[in-house]
């Protein structure tokens, strides 16, 4: 039952890109291991502290923001270790030892996971590990290797700055990877997703980055007793973002199962509701919606029924394309007050509001009604036409959605139906 | 409630302690070298008080990892100082709280400096090359701080509301707070670490970044868990839109047993979780069909079968929602009876599930106090006495007993204003938890008294 509600990861993900960065990965870690079987590993201490660090950040991955699996503790201490200079050390890691320590880590964080049975995502894992390539790589070439900390204003400063430039490097290396990822996996416009990539960068990416500065800074000064001093905020962000995730769950949980008492009750068939929704994600992700709008936009979709329940009797099989427009618009505005009454969803009682608005009535005059409900609209009608049971070929549906072109249905969201459709969505 | 000759001491202690906090103020700042530095703190200090989050409390966490840095950096005196001008930045409150805070401030910082200096605490650039015997001294101090906070605050407390306050203070902000701040001690040293590196005050924004990101995320934490709240309350809505003698009952039942919860000292979680599936209990009458709910008279037993289908109807519903085991079992069984002859189960006694039990009484006990279609709402001492009527035969007797003993304390302000009075000439509908009808409508009992 759930699997069909479980639209965050509706798209197929294809061999595509995913393969191209596990050979990427793989082909660059298997360099880096044979150049550094040549040259030895210098500093086995430092390579076995950050290796544990890494190893155990990525045992306790988690995934937060929809889809974004998250091991916040393994980058910073891998990023800390791709940036670690004199006094401390004597003879800093050269590029291709890091890459292979931070690569043999992450397998060896990686594994047990997949023992246990706990979700996890090889990957991204290398998408951690190619960043953090980028940010070595980056430094070093800033700062050379027998460049020291000595305490003095001027030579602190410019590793400090090398050190961000680093991070940076490795932030933005892996936020034009991930948009590209979801470009390819949803098929949202690439700026739309770099810019969606980007603001997540500047939350939990930038505390895992200044994080591996902390940790590479302490431990050039005072070697490897810095872990335990910096281990508070590596904890810190991963307890704070962990908690936040679940509540995050907890949320979108309690939402879906208030769309399904539509079907409980018999006003909507099985599965109507999310398919409804995962066909208003696929619009909306087309149309290169920011994040928040997106999640309104599915709520919207999964709770746009809600109204019915105040109506006396449910209509056979849930076609409420059956019902007269009054009583739909009825229905519609009964949903949104009742929504509104809960004081967090205002945005998502406005879309529901509109959702069985003409588009010439409505957003046609009407700048003020969100696109979104225009996206609500044509998505019921698309399901009515095709969902399960109704058995109407793709084709013959966009037809009769055609013909209510700029008088029922919104232009711009039908046109980008055509694309979702055109690209082969199945519910 | 606190006494007299108690409120009387407090301005006197307050000054005391105002009194002591100056004194070793003057001490500190005699002794205090590197002015730029210590400035320079001073303010860094100011700016980690001023970060206060609205919705976490805990503005101790950035200054105390400043005051820690302070120690290492510039010796034990300046932290004294530090620690005061922190206290410049302050949530708004009385005068007296606020010169309190600030006593209390500088004295804790006094008694860690006197602790770092008895331990030998490095100071400046000897922290390169000792620093083990830092860990040591600067959590010690932290501990000496977190100490002597407790201490006084406890002694306020004592005086303002009495002792069962301070129970309180130590068992919910001293217990939760006392590990992370001596994390924050040592984070505290590294920043100490980083200063003297050679970045200087900078060395703040790579210590103050991830914690202030932290901060974000677990503010958003609690922002995701009042909408989950909202959401839920706005689910209820929705599901008791149907009918309108029932309004708001979920809502009260929530209440009732949130109470109840509190007498038996439940853990916050399990609290919580009480709460949830008082107010969850009746999700599922959403999948019995309207002609049911709102039938005029009594139900045949195919009706009563379509609604004796509900608990499992909202087990269905909320199965997805990560709760506690508890709040699907509670909601699944609290129609069953103490004498095994309820529904969907029949269990019996304590085979019922503890949470099941609880609700099942408040529950009947709302119903009986709100006002249906078919009869006025009953006065809660006669509600109560129905109760304790059924105890052996409905209810579990010893939660029965607990429930009679909070409503007769605490009272019970239930039975909505904007419930509709009883009208014969509405379609009426019986309320499937009433205890005062016969089998037909509900439960039988010596509930169903005089009509």
């Amino acid at each position: 039952m759930m699997s069909s509600m479980d639209i965050d990861r509706f798209g197929t993900r294809g061999p595509g890109s995913g393969l191209i960065i596990l050979f990427a990965g793989a082909a660059l870690g298997l360099a880096a291991f044979l150049v550094t079987l040549r040259h030895g590993i210098t500093e086995w201490s430092f390579a076995i502290t950050f290796g544990i660090l890494i190893a155990i950040g990525e045992m306790v991955q988690f995934s937060v923001d929809r889809d974004r699996n998250r091991a916040p503790i393994a980058t910073s201490a891998a990023l800390g270790y791709a940036m670690l200079r004199g006094p401390a050390l004597g003879i800093p890691p050269e590029l291709a030892q890091i890459i292979t320590v931070v690569g043999f880590a992450t397998i060896l964080g990686v594994v047990p996971r997949a023992i246990a049975g706990l979700r996890w995502d090889i990957v991204v894992s290398t998408r951690r590990v190619l960043s953090v390539a980028c940010a070595a790589a980056a430094f070093s070439a800033l700062i050379p290797d027998d460049h020291s900390w000595d305490r003095t204003w001027g030579t602190s400063l410019p590793v400090v700055l090398a050190m961000l430039a680093g991070v940076l490097t490795a932030g933005l290396v892996d936020a034009l990877i991930g948009a590209g990822q979801v470009t390819e996996r949803l098929n949202k416009p690439f700026p739309a997703a770099l810019r969606d990539e980007l603001v997540v960068m500047g939350r939990i990416g930038m505390a895992m980055g200044v994080g591996g500065v902390l940790l590479a800074a302490s431990t050039s000064l005072v070697g490897l007793w810095a872990p335990p001093l910096v281990v508070v905020p590596l904890l810190l962000t991963q307890f704070a973002f962990r908690r936040f995730a679940s509540a995050q769950r907890t949320y979108r949980t309690t939402v879906r199962s208030m769309a399904r008492s539509t079907e409980i009750a018999g006003f909507s068939s099985p599965g109507q509701n999310a398919r409804t929704a995962s066909l208003a994600v696929a619009i909306g992700n087309d149309l290169g919606l920011t994040p928040a709008r997106m999640e309104a936009l599915e709520y919207a979709a999964l709770l746009s029924g809600v109204g019915q329940l105040a109506l006396a009797d449910p209509s056979p099989g849930g076609a409420s394309l059956l019902r007269s427009r009054e009583e739909r618009q009825q229905a519609a505005e009964i949903g949104a007050s009742i929504i509104e009454r809960s004081g967090v969803l205002d945005h998502v009682a406005e879309i529901v509001r509109h959702s069985n608005d003409p588009y010439r009535h409505g957003r046609a005059n009407n700048s003020d009604i969100p696109v979104e409900s225009g996206i609500v609209n044509v998505a019921l009608a698309y399901e009515q036409l095709v969902g399960e049971g109704n058995g109407q070929t793709p084709g013959k549906a966009m037809e009769s959605i055609g013909l209510g072109i700029g008088a029922e249905y919104d232009p711009v969201v039908v046109e980008s139906l055509r694309r979702v459709v055109g690209r082969g969505f199945r519910f | 409630m606190p006494s007299r000759p108690r409120m009387r001491i407090l301005p006197l202690v307050v000054a005391a302690t105002a009194l002591a906090a100056a004194g070793s103020l003057v001490l500190a700042i005699t002794r205090t070298q590197e002015p730029l530095v210590v400035a320079g703190f001073c303010l860094l200090a100011l700016v980690a008080s001023a970060l206060r989050s609205a919705h976490t409390q805990r503005q101790v966490e950035l200054v105390s990892v400043v005051l820690a840095a302070v120690y290492v950096v510039a010796g034990p005196a300046a932290a004294v100082v530090v620690a005061a001008a922190g206290s410049f930045a302050q949530a708004r409150a009385p005068l007296i709280k606020r010169i309190f805070n600030s006593a209390q401030r500088v004295l804790s910082a006094a008694g860690a400096a006197v602790v770092y200096t008895a331990l030998g605490g490095p100071v400046g650039d000897e922290v390169f090359h000792r620093v083990p015997d830092a860990m040591i001294a600067i959590t010690a101090a932290t501990f000496a701080l977190l100490v002597v906070n407790a201490v006084l605050v406890a002694m306020v407390l004592v005086l303002e509301r009495g002792r069962h306050a301070v129970a309180e203070f130590l068992r919910h902000v001293v217990r939760t707070t006392a590990a992370p701040l001596l994390g924050y001690g040592l984070l505290g040293l590294s920043m100490a670490v980083i200063w003297l590196g050679g970045l200087n005050i900078f060395a703040a924004f790579l210590i103050l970044g991830p914690l202030v990101v932290a901060r974000w995320a677990l503010s958003q934490y609690e922002a995701e868990r009042r909408a989950q709240a909202s959401a839920l309350r706005a689910f209820i809505q929705l599901i008791e839109v149907k009918d309108l003698y029932t309004r708001g009952h979920s809502e009260r039942v929530s209440e009732g047993v949130g109470m109840l919860g509190r007498h038996l000292k439940l853990s916050e979680d399990r609290q919580n979780a009480l709460e949830h599936a008082g107010l969850l209990h009746d999700v599922g009458k959403v999948g019995v069909p309207t002609s049911i709910i709102q039938k005029p008279g009594r139900l045949d037993d195919s009706e009563m079968d379509a609604i004796r289908l509900h608990p499992a109807r909202g087990v269905e519903l909320i199965g997805n929602i990560p709760f506690l085991e508890e709040v699907k079992s509670a909601v699944l069984h609290h129609h069953e009876k103490y004498d095994g002859t309820g529904y969907p189960a029949g269990l019996n006694g304590t085979n019922i599930p503890y949470f099941a039990r609880i609700i099942g009484i408040v529950d009947a006990f709302d119903c009986l106090t709100s006002t249906r279609s078919y009869r006025p709402a009953r006065g809660v001492e006669e509600t109560l006495a129905i109760l304790e009527q059924d105890k052996y035969s409905h209810f579990d007797p010893q939660l029965v007993d607990a429930f009679v003993r909070v409503i007769r304390a605490n009272g019970w302000h239930a039975a909505a204003v904007d419930q509709p009075a009883p009208d014969e000439t509405v379609q009426f509908s019986i309320d499937h938890d009433d205890l005062s009808l016969g089998k037909g409508g509900g439960a039988s009992g010596s509930a169903a008294g005089p009509r």
